[in-house]
């Protein structure tokens, strides 16, 4: 109906509009795109600059030479052992504490709510966090990253909310039937959430996924870091690397770019190890995920 | 409400008479939601040990905290700590650096989502639509290491695809994007901008969608076109939306991305980088001054405070609806 009795001004209007959007959703993707093509193309072709949107002179070295080192697999190995006990003990908490907070009849109700909402206004910050998890004895343990991330105060809010919108009746009739909360919350709440668990699911597993700073302070050894410290690590490494060729470029200034560019591939490579999970799950979530992210933006 | 075994009382609102339940003692009550009782507390001992005890340790920041004696046997130093701050360079520089930042990110990145939302609800196909909205969400979920590896990546001066188009095509010489500290500061916002812009329209759609058509319908009667649409409807059907998310930003002004700044600061740059957490992190856990950085956090965690809760009344004293 609008587009038929759209005057010519507004058509050019639509176009413009059309073609920039587009234009800016292709830039959005396009570094990914550039780096999985490095990634899989020839020292010669990323040297000579050919590389853009696709691999030229297609080669799997940068993979192979990372499954060589192995470094990269179990980082990886780690990351998904935090990701699913971490999303598990999540969501156990989450919905723990949401299931009575939406319940108006809960005595203190008030109280609690505000309990768990101030700590989003203040906090103790780094060091007095640190201090505890170190009393606790959980440095370079998962629990200090699992505990620390037990509930998202902001997820805790979208699951009350969601569970404040379905009815009373079903409830009471329920309760009625001799059923206590606990039962009600596993048999009648959690199977008419589905949408807003999978929703929360895939915020918490992203979020352990990629949760860079909380594996770098507590978990120093080498061999429990994730894969976001291993990246990053490998990363500042092709920098070092980078800037020693830059001053010495010297006799040996051509073996040493070589080396460097082949290090560049690599570190493209494990970018893409890194993102391909998220990657592949983000199409099957996405009809959930924006309905989460708008539940959580009404208050109550 | 519910209203078992007749417990009803007759009170009086307004004048009239209401039926009410009555109020159930305290122990029958406790004893009716004693399983609820028992799912929260276990939540409960969890904020106080990973949120309230830590507020508590905020206290070494009047101690000299030594590791050994811990934060109850750790010797009272009064405000050595926080004086100290207070007549520091750096924590200044710090601090500028800090707000600074905020002040780039409130002009630039905070109007991003608002213009690509209404961009993006102009847009007719639904396909199409909702192609551009699936590619513009993608980096919300990538971390800022991957972020900080590509950003590094593409602007690196000798092999980075950006300097390459920009001396073969326009024959400039390459820029150092990130040891350039006005550079840096650019590529700050923009990474910013292009994690964050699209996922941020989410709200702003939803918002849009409740604006009633019928405005438009007259709108468009009166002769107003597209511009006209969108400043008169549009935006204000937006003000509600934009005034809470502004409290919210303002109110983490003292606050920066720690992950973003701590993955593409470098040592060129760190005038202009170096905010209140990075510091933090350096000189309180690499550095082991535990005390003195922790006033430092203290400081940010108040002024933090004071500045959501002042925006939140100055939103109220104009009428919005506020957060609290």
């Amino acid at each position: 109906m609008m587009v038929n009795t759209a005057t010519r001004g507004e058509k050019i209007f639509y176009s413009i509009n059309n073609v920039s959007l587009v234009l800016l959703a292709f830039l959005c993707v396009y570094p990914f795109l550039h780096i999985i093509a490095t990634s899989f193309s020839s020292t010669r072709a990323i040297v000579s600059g050919e590389v853009g949107m696709l691999p030229v002179d297609f080669n799997t070295t940068a993979y192979r030479n990372l499954i060589e080192d192995g470094q990269i697999f179990r980082a990886f190995r780690n990351t998904v052992v935090v990701t699913a006990a971490g999303v598990s003990l999540n969501m156990v908490a989450t919905i723990m504490a949401a299931y009575p907070l939406s319940k108006q009849r809960l005595t203190g109700r008030n109280f609690y709510i505000w309990f768990v909402l101030f700590t989003m206004l203040f906090n103790g910050g780094l060091i007095p966090t640190y201090l505890v998890v170190r009393a606790l004895g959980l440095i370079d343990s998962y629990w200090s990253v699992w505990f620390l991330g037990l509930v998202s105060t902001f997820n805790l809010f979208v699951m009350k909310t969601f569970f404040q919108g379905i009815p009373q009746s079903l409830e009471d009739s329920a309760s009625i039937d001799g059923a206590n909360d606990i039962v009600i919350l596993i048999r009648i709440f959690l199977p008419l959430s589905v949408p807003v668990i999978a929703t929360l699911v895939l915020f918490y597993a992203v979020g352990h996924w990629n949760s860079y700073m909380n594996v770098l302070i507590f978990i120093p050894s080498p061999e429990r870091q994730t894969l976001m410290v291993v990246l990053q690590r490998m990363i500042l490494s092709v920098q070092a690397q980078l800037m020693e060729s830059q001053a010495g470029a010297g006799a040996e200034g051509m073996l040493e770019l070589q080396e460097r560019l082949a290090a560049e591939a690599i570190r493209a490579a494990a970018i893409v190890i890194a993102t391909t999970p998220i990657m592949l799950i983000y199409p099957f979530l996405q009809k959930y995920f924006v309905k989460g992210a708008l539940i959580g933006s009404v208050k109550g | 409400m519910s209203t078992r075994s007749g417990e009803l009382n007759t009170v009086i609102i307004d004048g009239a008479p209401v039926l009410r339940p009555r109020k159930l003692p305290l122990k029958t009550r406790l004893y009716r939601d004693r399983y609820l009782l028992m799912l929260l507390l276990p939540v409960l001992v969890f904020y106080v040990i990973f949120r309230y005890v830590p507020m508590y340790g905020l206290v070494i920041a009047f101690k000299d905290f030594r590791l050994v004696d811990g934060i109850l046997g750790s010797q009272w130093a009064g405000l050595t700590h926080i004086e100290r701050m207070f007549r520091s360079e750096h924590f200044f520089r710090i601090v500028r650096n800090t707000v600074l930042l905020n002040v780039y990110q409130l002009l630039f990145q905070f109007p991003a989502p608002i213009v690509l939302a209404i961009l993006i609800n102009e847009m007719r196909s639904k396909t199409l639509k909702r192609g551009v909205q699936s590619l513009l969400y993608v980096p919300h979920f990538i971390s800022w290491v991957v972020m900080g590896g590509i950003i590094i990546t593409i602007l690196s001066p000798s092999t980075g695809i950006v300097n390459r188009i920009l001396t073969q095509n326009f024959g400039i010489r390459p820029i150092f994007f990130l040891a350039d500290r006005t550079w840096w500061v650019i590529v700050f916002i923009f990474s910013g901008i292009w994690k964050s812009a699209g996922w941020g329209t989410i709200l702003y759609l939803a918002a849009i969608t409740n604006i009633d058509p019928q405005l438009y319908e007259a709108a468009i009667i009166d002769g107003a076109g597209k511009f006209r649409q969108i400043w008169h409807i549009t935006l204000p059907g937006l003000s509600t939306t934009i005034g809470i998310l502004l409290i919210l930003n303002v109110g983490g002004f003292m606050e920066v991305n720690f992950e973003q700044i701590f993955i593409l600061q470098n040592q060129a740059v760190m005038r202009v980088a170096d905010v209140i957490p990075t510091f933090v992190y350096r000189a309180g856990l690499l550095g082991a001054q535990f005390s003195y950085t922790t006033a430092v956090g203290f400081f940010q965690s108040i002024v933090g405070l004071i500045l959501i809760w002042s925006t939140n009344r100055i939103i109220k004293a104009l009428g919005g609806s506020g957060l609290f």
